[in-house]
């Protein structure tokens, strides 16, 4: 999708929070969260957390995994989009901590990044301006 | 070195918890809207007070913070590797001072401990006295804020509870959202 739009109106929705448990993908969990509370697009609005090993994106189109566990998600920010074919997206980019507190950053690949122990997520519906007519889902 | 830039990734891998799988695998609860409040963290009082006080004070009991970079006279952290107890699968280390210390951003969760008092549990990035970047699993009760007010941004939670208790399946006691009770 090319999405040429610069400045994105709207306002800010319901709000949820989350403990997700272990073995489950980051990504694809917070995905999940909005569709179980019924948000179309959303940003975070707080989020910690601990993954088994964490899996990021490198600039080359590879990933660089760092190994667990556990490794601590020490900052994370991010936000969930609707797609053109109803899909959503979720594009979150983080901080990670070692085992030794050591830290790596960059986007989390979806379907690499297991939860270890529990992910606390706090989301915030995100309400676009032109979702309030005929698109809005 | 506990990382490496490979071409191709390797299959993620599960750990096998020593409780019994729990099948509800997001435990969500959800509000109409969320309050904000811009807090400042009061230079000379520990992360602990600085979040816990001034919340508690306006009525705050369930939120999620943001908290900006600021300076800390004392920043101790800790860090998870394996348990060798077996108990859980990770056991927090002994705390780790990173001296007069810069946190470089985090976010905290404010709930209720399994006692009933207020629960602050944060994660952040951190620059230590020695200028090194660190991060991990920060010990608020023993942070103390440096010279100048830290901000945060506070997402208040209201209608339910993030409440402290035992999860059998890791073994640890963990913060889970709960619907209010008569009693809370």
């Amino acid at each position: 999708m090319t999405d040429r739009t610069i400045v994105e109106s709207g306002s800010m929705g319901r709000v949820a929070y989350a403990r997700i448990a272990p073995n489950e993908d980051l990504v694809h969990a917070v995905e999940k969260l909005c569709l179980a509370e019924g948000f179309r697009n959303a940003f975070v609005r707080g989020a910690l957390g601990s993954l088994v090993d964490a899996c990021l994106e490198t600039a080359g189109g590879g990933v660089r995994q760092v190994q667990g566990p556990a490794v601590e998600i020490v900052s994370l920010a991010g936000e969930v989009r609707a797609q053109p074919d109803g899909s959503l997206r979720a594009s979150l980019s983080g901080v990670v901590a070692d085992t030794e507190g050591k830290v790596y950053g960059g986007p989390f690949v979806a379907g690499a990044n297991p939860i270890c122990m529990t992910f606390e997520v706090t989301l915030e519906e995100w309400l676009p301006a032109q979702m309030d007519t005929a698109t809005a889902a | 070195m506990r990382q490496a830039e490979t071409p191709n990734r390797a299959r993620p891998r599960l750990l096998i918890h020593p409780g019994r799988f729990n099948p509800v695998r997001i435990n969500s609860l959800g509000a109409p809207t969320a309050r904000h409040v811009r807090l400042s963290l009061a230079p000379g009082c520990t992360l602990y007070e600085a979040i816990v006080k001034p919340l508690a004070g306006i009525g705050i009991r369930n939120a999620s913070l943001t908290i900006l970079g600021g300076a800390f006279d004392v920043l101790s952290y800790c860090v998870a590797p394996p348990d060798p107890s077996g108990q859980a699968v990770i056991a927090y280390t002994a705390p780790i001072d990173a001296g007069t210390a810069y946190m470089v951003f985090g976010n905290a969760t404010l709930g209720r401990s399994l006692k009933g008092e207020p629960l602050v549990h944060c994660h952040a990035t951190l620059r230590t006295a020695a200028g090194e970047l660190r991060g991990g699993h920060i010990l608020t009760e023993d942070c103390v804020i440096g010279p100048q007010p830290i901000s945060a941004l506070v997402t208040s939670l209201e209608g339910f509870n993030l409440q402290q208790a035992y999860d059998p399946e890791t073994n640890i006691p963990l913060l889970q959202p709960r619907k209010e009770q008569a009693d809370d």
